[in-house]
């Protein structure tokens, strides 16, 4: 049995995947990434309006401090961040952002040649430094440039199939090498998850196709616990029929949310920052128009860019100007953009201290896959690139540390149990009898989660999306894929990530369920008020032979204690 | 739920007019007997659908074996690259309605070895990229600030920043269907990326780097790539302009070293 070995392996080569590698490649460690895309094809490269950090470069009549990106951080929150971990971020955040400067991304600029930064939602600075509005694709292209430039070694399209775990550490991962359809183990002193999010679970999310929480999966599979999965992201802009974002930045810029009426919705919901209110709240009114028939045929209400200008659209939002004109048909220059809410991000996930370490020793996790946690119940926009950077570096730096310390080898006997599992399960799975055929449970679980675990959720809808996960559960176990071997077997792929799809959308259904108030991104009609005597803490859900069993966790405070959140 | 029907079963979509879209995809397996084969494929398709959606369709439905590559499905990664009837784009770029007129040719992004079916191997595209040494070189500066630059310089750099290395643009490249150590267009205008950025610290070395036949001189200024590119990048421009720096640096040379034999 072949077996590869690394000091450190990282699964992802999105922004906090290729940051943690930089970080420990740096440090003069053996360190590799394993993707199941090419790095480039990564979400991150998704990533518009820009990364946040009070740089202060914006002429404000009093500068941007770290402490006031924390507060607003915290507060966008509502109150569930852990707020050594805010500070954390928004102080190292300033450093990580100069650093991507440095290294060659090109952000846009000031009149005095700084780089530029705009306003973004709830937040109270014009914080939010960009690249045009491109912002993830420059920073995606900057990382991996510098992993060139450090010769890290990238295992491109291989999957990891599950971490081995020795004596409650893991020690490495089983890898598919998807071309070759051989299945290979990794050893590592040390593994980083840096997956990104599950948003195809959701029918209409802004995720890339590849976005279906394997890394979570592969946590929560190994016993690891996995925190406030209830609290999802819907993104308010998103182009009506694609859900192909439209960025926060083109209201930074100025935008204006207009229903079939005509009207400035957002007066209604955030008086005082109208658009630029956070996303929980903005998506939430703007459902509450479609809702209410203030929308357009279809779902859908306007983002008028048009008073902005063609000089300021095609300067600022290029990227919102072509995206617009390919996938809708509509040139924002001449006419406003349809949109609608849809999934976006994840603020739960593998929980981790400020230092990626996850509960399981040897296991890191880093980005949209980790839950720090920074974002508690709603996460601001600009703070997500800004997390893979700050977190990513940390998970790298303590990797190295921790393989420094680490005597133990691990029997190479673990190994070949993992693998003699694996290829027992595999041949199960192809000995199976039945029909059922992955893409219709799919559909239908990706329909069932927006309309029970969407933006606004229900007891009984809950209720309901539990038990037909469970029937879906079943059904699963009647997939048969008709293509033998795994070498570019798409059949076995979309099994495997199913699984995983499936036993999120469980977590996220059993903590909503369980959580009988509303905060941030989860808003119960049944508890429409936040609940902090009952409810101030982050959800943990295990995985038991019985099903999700939750448990609860405080939250860290250090200077401000929960307040009504007003925008 | 989308109906789909196998070919063969339904009547000729010119004729019932129903929004009925062929696809005829060039198949690759290796190992299999013959290796290369045609494959037709029929898809009910929806307003708005793209092409990328509609392969989705066929490999839920109707061929789970079908491969090619996808992620972002919103033209920023570059992952779905290939040909359709002749020309080479990105799947999920291209809108499926207008494509029903005649049955559409599915083919892998030329000049590359093929892999699986739309799925090209890009290692000659990637090695090319780390030859320019495609990463900042910039001069030291303190930790705690950006370099600065002007606005005008960045939207400079910005056309060419744009590019998702795709590889479209070799596909549709003379230059390097002939020769595979020509640099192509989008690695070019990577080179001209940093040539221009006023931060990096390189400048006889990159047009050292391109100055070649593999390089800007193996340019058929056809501008095939400029037309081809979803992003809107120009490496010809950016190869036309480091060929005139070349030759500026070149005549300064001459003229410097007149001056010094007629001293």
């Amino acid at each position: 049995m072949e077996i590869l070995s690394h000091d450190i392996l990282i699964i992802g080569g999105g922004l906090a995947g290729l940051r943690a590698a930089i970080e420990a490649k740096k440090a003069g460690r053996d360190v590799a990434i394993l993707s199941k895309v090419h790095p480039l094809r990564s979400h991150s490269v998704a990533a518009q309006g820009g990364i946040n950090a009070a740089l202060g470069n914006a002429l404000t009549p009093i500068k941007d401090t770290w402490e006031n990106h924390a507060f607003d951080t915290i507060k966008g929150s509502d109150y569930l961040a852990d707020q050594e971990a805010v500070e954390v971020m928004c102080r190292e955040g300033i450093e990580r952002v100069i650093e991507m400067e440095q290294w060659g991304t090109l952000f846009s600029r000031t009149e005095d040649g700084k780089m530029a930064q705009r306003p973004f939602g709830g937040a109270g600075f014009p914080r939010a430094a960009y690249a045009a509005d491109r912002t993830g694709h420059n920073l995606l292209h900057t990382l991996y440039e510098q992993t060139i430039r450090l010769l890290i070694p990238v295992y491109e399209e291989w999957y990891a199939l599950s971490l081995i775990v020795e004596e409650g550490e893991c020690v490495g991962i089983l890898a598919l090498n998807f071309f070759e359809g051989t299945i290979i183990p990794i050893r590592a002193k040390a593994v980083i998850l840096a997956t990104g999010g599950y948003g195809r679970i959701y029918l209409r999310s802004t995720n890339a196709v590849i976005n279906t929480g394997s890394g979570c999966f592969l946590a929560y599979m190994a016993g690891v616990p996995l925190e406030d999965m209830e609290f999802v992201q819907f993104h308010p802009t998103t182009l009506y029929g694609t859900n192909i974002l439209i960025t926060e930045g083109a209201r930074g810029e100025g935008g204006y949310l207009v229903n079939a009426n005509g009207e400035r919705f957002m007066e209604r919901y955030a008086p005082r920052l109208m658009e630029l209110g956070p996303r929980d709240i903005v998506s939430r009114g703007t459902q509450t128009e479609i809702d209410q028939g203030r929308g357009f045929e279809g779902g859908y209400v306007h983002l008028d860019l048009r008073h902005l200008g063609g000089e300021k659209i095609i300067d600022r939002l290029p990227g919102i100007h072509q995206i617009s004109l390919d996938f809708a048909g509509v040139d924002p220059i001449l006419d406003p953009i349809p949109i609608q809410p849809a999934q976006h991000y994840s603020m739960g996930g593998i929980p981790t201290n400020v230092d990626g370490e996850t509960p399981l020793a040897g296991l890191f996790a880093a980005g949209e896959c980790a839950c720090v946690s920074v974002h508690g119940a709603n996460r601001l926009g600009g703070n997500s690139l800004l997390e893979t950077l700050v977190f990513g570096a940390r998970a790298g730096k303590k990797a190295v540390e921790k393989v420094e310390t680490e005597k133990k080898i691990p029997r190479k006997e673990v190994f070949e149990e993992g693998l003699r599992t694996f290829q027992s399960q595999l041949e199960e799975l192809f000995e199976r009898k039945g029909e059922e055929p992955a893409f219709s449970i799919r559909d239908e679980l990706k329909a069932m989660m927006t309309s029970h675990a969407g933006i606004f959720r229900t007891g009984s809808g809950l209720l309901a999306a539990k038990e037909e996960i469970r029937e879906l559960k079943r059904r699963f176990l009647k997939i048969v894929p008709k293509q033998r071997g795994l070498a570019f077997n798409n059949e076995f792929i979309q099994y495997r990530e199913l699984e995983g799809m499936l036993h999120l959308a469980e977590v996220i259904i059993e903590g909503a369920l369980a959580r009988e108030e509303s905060r941030g991104s989860h808003y119960r009609v049944d508890y429409p008020d936040r609940d902090d005597v009952h409810w101030f803490h982050h959800t943990m859900a295990f995985k038991t032979a019985e099903g999700v069993k939750l448990d609860y966790k405080r939250v860290s405070i250090t200077s401000y204690l929960p307040k009504e959140r007003v925008y | 739920m989308l109906k789909l029907r196998r070919a063969g079963k339904v009547q000729n979509p010119r004729a019932m007019k129903s929004p009925l879209l062929t696809l005829i995809i060039k198949r690759f397996h290796r190992g299999k007997t013959p290796q290369e084969w045609f494959e037709t494929f029929q898809v009910e398709i929806r307003k708005g659908m793209n092409l990328l959606e509609a392969l989705f369709r066929i490999q839920d439905e109707q061929d789970g074996t079908l491969s090619f590559r996808y992620s972002c499905r919103g033209a920023v990664c570059g992952s779905c690259a290939m040909r359709v009837n002749g020309k080479d784009v990105l799947a999920c770029r291209t809108h499926v309605e207008d494509l029903l007129d005649k049955p559409t040719l599915i083919e892998p992004l030329p000049h590359f070895p093929v892999i699986r079916d739309l799925i090209v191997d890009l290692s000659t595209f990637f090695d090319h990229y780390r030859k320019i040494e495609p990463y900042l070189q910039g001069k030291l500066i303190s930790s705690q600030e950006e370099y600065r630059m002007e606005e005008e310089n960045r939207k400079e750099i910005d056309l060419y920043v744009n590019c998702i290395l795709c590889g479209i643009c070799f596909g549709t490249c003379p230059a390097f269907e002939m020769d595979r150590e020509f640099l192509g267009p989008a690695i070019l205008a990577k080179a001209f990326r940093f040539l221009v950025d006023p931060r990096d610290i390189r400048n006889e070395e990159i047009l050292e780097a391109v100055n070649n036949q593999q390089g800007v001189w193996g340019c058929k200024t056809v501008f095939n790539c400029v037309r081809v590119c979803p992003k809107q990048v120009s490496p010809t421009r950016g190869i036309v302009k480091m060929r005139g720096k070349i030759l500026r640096v070149r005549l300064s040379s001459l003229v410097s070293r007149r001056h010094q034999q007629s001293n």
